[in-house]
């Protein structure tokens, strides 16, 4: 019988075709990921490097924290100021903490309910924003005074003291209040007024902060437009700085910076939530350093899950500056406050 | 009295016996029900719990997805600078493509008043990816996340994205509830 040359045998090609079927079988079962650890395999289009705009370049930081930080001893830690004398006042879980200025627990004062906020007098007086309305207590925590209701949208976030007058920032109604030393409320500061070139205050979640300033107008937080406006104590706007970047020198995300104190020079200490920043500004708005980024408040790399829409709105820093110029910043999840000096010169 | 005693006992017996198969069967009923009530129940992510990964667009046994994003309208901040909207350094905060973070263009922007803008989800093109949701819960008020939509689930046995969810974010809720969602009323 004569061979057929240059014809295919089908028998070989049934054989390879199984070979190949069951090798592509093996190699798919081998390398299929049912447990997720290999990633989604998406393209880099879909994913959100969080970590790479959380870095901070190291020469930027200006400060260090010498000791470990003080534990709050809250729940839920809301606020942070510093008395005349460097002692430490903490608000949270309807009761307010009282620390030595070296971190020693002194006092620790019952609220009527949760606070928010809250400030200490030249004299020592204590004010404190309580739900809808300030409480003042004296400097042994005893009840002095409790103002009137600001209504139930009210949402007290700031309280500042200054001889002319105390200022309310009530982030529920987007508004600043002003009252004189005996808790009469005497104007209001910051609806927006096209007329009056008053801008109004964007407030996308109860972050609103306020201080005194050492040339005499009160500054404002306007998170939603990421700045600081500047005021008089009559209500006219003077002006406003911030850049909106992710970059070190800016205020990122929907509502920034959270909060601010003023250094004894007259520059700015802010505090950022999302990329949880604290920097340092000059006194006209200027980029000056980094006291700490997302590292060096334990924060780095961390991707948020907040157990409630409160802690997803709620969450952030609170930062205040002692008399020798410190900076403490209180980490309201963590509930510890950190304590920042500046580096020596050369380091 | 011996007599009195053996009827007796027999009685107990026999209602005895008669207590204990209704016993039986009320405990056969209640044991079906419940797992009926247990039968009926659906996945669902738990959004304090995602970590928004990126596994629920590709580990769905369905082309597309049933994971979507959903907002939360009771928790948004109708943010000009939306960062679940805008990529993290926006050239201009608007409606540019090269603005966008949501790689499919799945989020619609309106203008409701100075400076104020809403944020809706347009699920058609919505894969799930959850980078919107990253932006959001990263640097926003987290009222973006997702949710596994009914609509399009399968409800698998054994759900492969729940297989692959890094953080367990994935649970079985009544059927009667089946979607888990921020805040008070949040719409769909």
């Amino acid at each position: 019988m004569e061979k057929a040359y240059g014809k295919i045998n089908g028998g070989w090609i049934v054989v390879v075709l199984v070979i190949a079927a069951v090798a592509a079988g093996i190699v798919s079962v081998l390398r299929f990921d049912a447990t997720g650890k290999s990633g989604s395999g998406l393209s880099d289009e879909f994913n959100y490097n969080l970590a790479k705009l959380a870095a901070v370049d190291p020469a930027l930081i200006l400060y260090e924290e010498p000791g470990p930080p003080l534990q709050t001893g809250f729940r839920q830690s809301r606020a942070l100021a510093i008395g005349t004398g460097g002692r430490v006042y903490v608000a949270g879980d309807r009761a307010l903490g009282v620390f030595s200025p070296t971190g020693a627990p002194e006092m620790l004062i019952e609220l009527s309910g949760e606070p928010r906020c809250l400030a200490i007098a030249d004299d020592g007086k204590i004010y404190v924003g309580v739900g809808d309305h300030v409480e003042v207590l004296t400097t042994q925590g005893q009840p002095a005074a409790s103002w009137a209701s600001l209504g139930d949208e009210a949402v007290l976030t700031s309280i500042a003291i200054s001889p002319d007058g105390i200022f309310v920032a009530d982030a529920g109604h987007r508004i600043v209040l002003r009252y004189d030393a005996a808790g009469t409320l005497v104007g209001h500061i910051g609806e927006k007024d096209p007329d009056k070139n008053v801008p109004g205050f964007v407030i996308p979640s109860p972050h609103f902060d306020l201080a005194v300033s050492r040339d005499g107008l009160l500054r404002v937080a306007n998170p939603g437009r990421n700045r600081i406006d500047a005021y008089t104590f009559d209500g006219d706007f003077e002006f406003a700085w911030g850049e909106r970047s992710v970059g070190i020198k800016g205020f990122c995300g929907c509502c920034n910076p959270v909060s601010f104190s003023i250094l004894p020079d007259g520059g700015f200490v802010t505090a950022e939530k999302g990329l949880d920043r604290v920097k340092i500004y000059n006194s006209d708005g200027g980029f000056v350093g980094v006291v700490a980024g997302p590292a060096q408040l334990g924060k780095e790399g961390q991707i948020k899950v907040c157990n409630t829409p409160e802690e997803c709105q709620g969450g952030g820093l609170d930062v205040a500056v002692a008399p020798d110029g410190r900076v403490y910043v209180l980490d309201v999840t963590n509930n510890v406050i950190r304590v920042f000096q500046k580096k020596e010169a050369g380091r | 009295m011996a007599n009195k005693e053996d009827v007796t006992r027999r009685k107990f017996l026999r209602e005895g016996l008669w207590g204990a198969c209704l016993a039986g069967a009320g405990t056969a009923a209640g044991l079906s029900v419940a797992r009926n009530n247990q039968d009926n129940t659906v996945w669902q992510i738990d959004p304090y719990k995602c970590i928004a990964c990126g596994n629920c667009a590709t580990y769905c046994v369905l082309e597309q997805s049933a994971v979507k994003c959903i907002q939360a309208y009771a928790i948004c901040g109708y943010c000009d600078l939306c960062t679940g909207y805008l990529v993290p350094e926006p050239k201009a905060l608007d409606t540019g493509a090269e603005n966008e973070l949501c790689p499919t263009g799945a989020i619609k922007r309106t203008y409701v008043e100075d400076p104020y803008y809403e944020y809706t989800i347009d699920e058609a093109l919505c894969n799930g990816c959850g980078k919107c949701v990253k932006g959001c819960v990263a640097f926003g008020n987290g009222s973006l996340f997702l949710q596994v939509r009914h609509d399009r689930c399968l409800n698998c046995n054994e759900c492969a994205i729940a297989a692959a969810c890094p953080s367990q974010a994935f649970t079985r809720v009544p059927a009667r509830q089946p979607y888990l969602l921020k805040g008070v009323d949040a719409k769909e």
